[in-house]
């Protein structure tokens, strides 16, 4: 009988602190992993997004709906990252605590001033994004800011635990200050240096660490790299002598093989999200496996 | 060799300013020889004094701008350790200066706004949060988030709607689909049961459609799509397809909705023909649901069960009249439907409705491997007699797999199967004009795989079949059983167009009053998108 109470007590008690969690759904593992981190063990984190898949055409899943409904935060990127895919979901997910507006609605890109924003929004150009280039999160003064916001609204609507989160991020932010100066001395011999990429989605990284990612597969946003593009990238790689392409999980392998074969370049695998390569389950790891992979390449 | 090397790069310079600066010097020269030891002595004295010059002005820009961007730094009371400041002056120095150890820059006021005090977030009820995320701040913020949030608040309907960037109350959006056709048969209009679908041999425009959708307020969304299509003899009809609007934050996981729309009914029924996967209407869903689809002006509600899959019950309830309630109360072609005259009567009661539950479910196999599926039905009265009753069954079935490693959404692999029964109470019709009430059992289904193998590129095959009951009282062609296989082939060359090949061979079966025949027809399809990024439903 003593026994049958206890394990009541314990499962009631498991019961009621996975009650007190706050339920954060994060659309993309990048965001995932700031909240796990800014909200430790206060927070029940899902992330709708594999890590290795494109962020843009993630399929609107129904049992997404049903992380949805149940969500006290959301984050989401904003600035169109998500817009061919979360609207109908949250649609279908009815949640007045997520809804736009409210604290449990994060929206990342909100309070950043974004890159490539273009004067002229035409498809002409490709897949562009009106509201500027939502690959923001590989630069982690960026994150930095991110993991404010998100613990500003874990606060706002967690008030008990506010003190927990704000030194979270305040570890986070000492956490990121510090590897800045490691990050920043592995890539200072290489500033100036130009990589190639398959997609523009590394513009905030180039620009945090000096680098010139301004050579890509892709002839325009989303358009499939063409044999006359090819050529002209080969020709680009080889007249500014780049040495390296980096490629994420998503993207065909082989048309950079086939440009790094031509011109001695290597191909870097290099991944957005925490997840997207062995070993980063984390923002901090990621970021420190980005650096090491592109400094040994750039070497 | 060093200073000559120096000598190289300021001698324009030196020689220039050292004749400035020393005209007694040039006047020595006189006829003595040009390279007089004196000469050069002087030479080297003002270079030296030029090479100081020019170093103690660069330490001086140096240290201006450090100044500068400790000002801009501590200008921000960013939380950081004490010696944030660096430079980005190392690339203009000489590679020969000593190196010192700057820290790396860890904070930067280009990217990210101002933090804290200085514009405080809001909550829930309006009221500002001490230490909130700034979310907005003139300065440094590009896009403020009322305008990506959609919500009209103080929403003045005499600002401009500009599409893209965010800054709208609606989205707009224009698409333009056609057709180049040919068929083995005449009367192409009779083998196609769907209204969108391809009419005549030769170029067909039978979806010219404009969506806008956006937030009505804090309440409602509302929804519109308002088609054109051009019949046969080149004249525009106009469709108002859907315009409704629907509630965003109802208690209990609840939605209401109302206005014109689409029946949830099945997966085709309640999606609109330029994001199927062919080019032409399955046989069982115009032929049931009728040409356009089951769709008119009602309500409906729908409840997210709290079940830990996704599970959704929908009650939507329509007039069903007219030829968008194709099998209810459908005065039909010239007034006759199934060979009766139509009674085309007013609504006498709730029974005069059409009446749409649904049920749907679905599952994650795994993380890259989803099923969907549904039951529905949609009952109401018929036209056909003066107390005829329709009832259609439904069932639907979604298998998609989709890579990890999807970029642009492939590669994937998604089968989807509906079937359909329809009981149909054919009466004596206007004024008991017909000699026999009978009473039809019809079901049929249709199959389809599509298998997007590339980037862009996507196969499809599929199966339609029909059994319709025979009679001996009606000859109305639409009663014969038939069935079709389809193949087609699909690029996208983005998103927002489309270029679609698709082969299709009927099987019409011959009936009491008809003889069957075999048609092969060939589509070539293209659409394009203008305006709003239009999502992706499930």
């Amino acid at each position: 009988m003593k026994k049958f109470l206890l394990i009541l007590s314990v499962i009631f008690s498991c019961a009621l602190s996975s009650q007190a969690k706050l339920n954060v759904v994060a659309t993309l593992p990048d965001f995932g992993s700031l909240a796990r981190e800014v909200g430790g063990d206060k927070v029940e984190v899902m992330v709708l997004a594999k890590p290795t898949e494109d962020p843009h055409f993630v399929d609107a899943r129904p049992s997404f709906v049903v992380q949805l409904r149940t969500a006290d935060v959301l984050i989401e990127g904003g600035a169109e990252l998500e817009i061919g895919w979360l609207p109908p979901l949250l649609q279908n997910a009815r949640n007045p605590k997520i809804e736009a507006g409210k604290p449990g609605r994060v929206i990342a890109a909100e309070g950043l001033r974004l890159m490539n924003v273009p004067a002229n929004a035409t498809r002409a150009a490709g897949d562009v994004h009106a509201l500027g280039n939502p690959h923001f999160m590989t630069d982690p003064i960026i994150a930095k800011a991110v993991a404010q916001h998100i613990a500003q609204a874990f606060s706002a609507i967690d008030p008990a635990n506010a003190a927990v989160y704000e030194a979270n991020n305040k570890k986070f932010e000492a956490t990121i200050n510090a590897k800045l100066q490691e990050w920043g001395a592995a890539m200072l011999p290489f500033k100036g240096q130009n990589v190639v990429a398959y997609h523009d989605s590394w513009v905030y990284f180039a620009h945090r660490f000096g680098l010139n990612i301004d050579v890509f597969l892709e002839p325009k946003p989303g358009i499939p790299p063409s044999p006359s593009h090819l050529v002209e990238v080969i020709a680009q790689v080889k007249a500014r002598k780049i040495k390296a392409i980096i490629i994420e999980p998503f993207h065909d392998r082989k048309i950079a093989e086939k440009v790094a074969s031509a011109t001695g370049a290597k191909v870097v695998d290099f991944a957005q999200f925490p997840g997207g390569m062995a070993g980063t389950d984390s923002y901090v790891k990621l970021m420190d496996t980005l650096v090491s992979r592109l400094a040994a390449a750039l070497k | 060799m060093k200073k000559l090397f120096l000598m190289l790069v300021l001698g324009p310079i030196a020689i220039a300013s050292a004749q400035d600066a020393a005209p007694a010097a040039s006047q020595t020269r006189g006829n003595s020889t040009p390279a007089a030891a004196t000469d050069v002595q002087e030479l080297r004295t003002a270079v030296q004094s030029l090479t100081e010059t020019v170093k103690a002005l660069q330490q001086q820009v140096k240290d201006q701008q450090t100044i500068i961007e400790k000002a801009h730094l501590t200008g921000e009371e960013a939380p950081l350790p004490s010696p944030e400041i660096a430079t980005a002056t190392k690339a203009g120095s000489p590679p020969s200066a000593p190196v010192e150890p700057t820290p790396f820059p860890t904070a930067d006021n280009s990217v990210v706004s101002s933090t804290q005090s200085s514009s405080p977030g809001v909550d829930a009820n309006g009221a500002a949060l001490p230490g909130a995320f700034p979310t907005t701040d003139a300065s440094v913020v590009t896009s403020a988030p009322e305008t990506m949030s959609n919500t009209g608040t103080g929403a003045s309907l005499t600002q401009p709607i500009t599409i893209g960037g965010g800054k709208n109350y609606m989205n707009i959006s224009f698409d333009g689909m056609f057709a180049l056709a040919y068929s083995s048969a005449r009367d192409l209009n009779r083998v196609e049961v769907g209204d969108h679908d391809p009419q005549q041999r030769g170029f067909n425009a039978r979806n010219i459609e404009l969506a806008f959708d956006g937030a009505v307020d804090p309440y409602f969304e509302g929804f519109a799509n308002i088609v054109f299509k051009l019949d046969n003899d080149n004249q525009t009809e106009v469709e108002v397809e859907e315009v409704f609007l629907q509630t965003t934050n109802l208690p209990f996981n609840l939605q209401l909705k109302g206005g014109q729309f689409f029946a949830a009914f099945g997966r085709i029924n309640p999606t609109h023909p330029h994001t199927w996967d062919f080019a032409d209407d399955p046989l069982v869903h115009g032929l049931f649901l009728g040409p356009d689809g089951l769709r008119g002006v009602g309500g409906q509600i729908s409840w997210t069960l709290p079940t830990p899959w996704y599970s959704q019950l929908l009650l939507g309830v329509q007039n069903g009249r007219g030829s968008t309630a194709y099998s209810f109360r459908n005065p039909g072609d010239s007034g006759v439907f199934e060979g009766r005259l139509t009674t085309d009567r007013e609504m006498r009661g709730l029974e005069d409705f059409v009446w749409i539950p649904r049920w749907e479910n679905s599952v994650d196999l795994s993380p890259t491997q989803v099923i969907l599926a549904g039951v529905s039905g949609a009952f109401g009265s018929n036209d056909t007699g003066t107390n005829t009753r329709t009832q259609i069954y439904g069932g639907d079935f979604l298998y998609k797999w989709k890579s990890a490693h999807a970029e642009g959404g492939f590669p994937f692999v998604k089968w989807q199967t509906e079937v359909m029964y329809r009981r149909f109470e054919a009466g004596l019709g206007m004024d008991d004009s017909f000699p026999v009430a009978e009473t039809f059992h019809d079901w049929g289904m249709y199959s389809q795989v599509l298998w997007g193998f590339k980037k862009g590129w996507v196969a499809g095959v599929r199966g339609d079949y029909v059994d319709m009951q025979d009679s001996k009282f009606t000859d109305d062609p639409d009663r014969q059983s038939r069935s079709r296989v389809s193949a087609d082939l699909t690029w996208y060359p983005t998103e927002f167009s489309k270029i679609r090949l698709q082969y299709n061979h009927d099987f019409i079966d011959d009936s009491f009053f008809l003889a069957g025949r075999d048609v092969d027809s060939v589509f070539l399809q293209f659409e394009f998108i203008l305006g709003a990024h239009g999502a992706h439903k499930f």
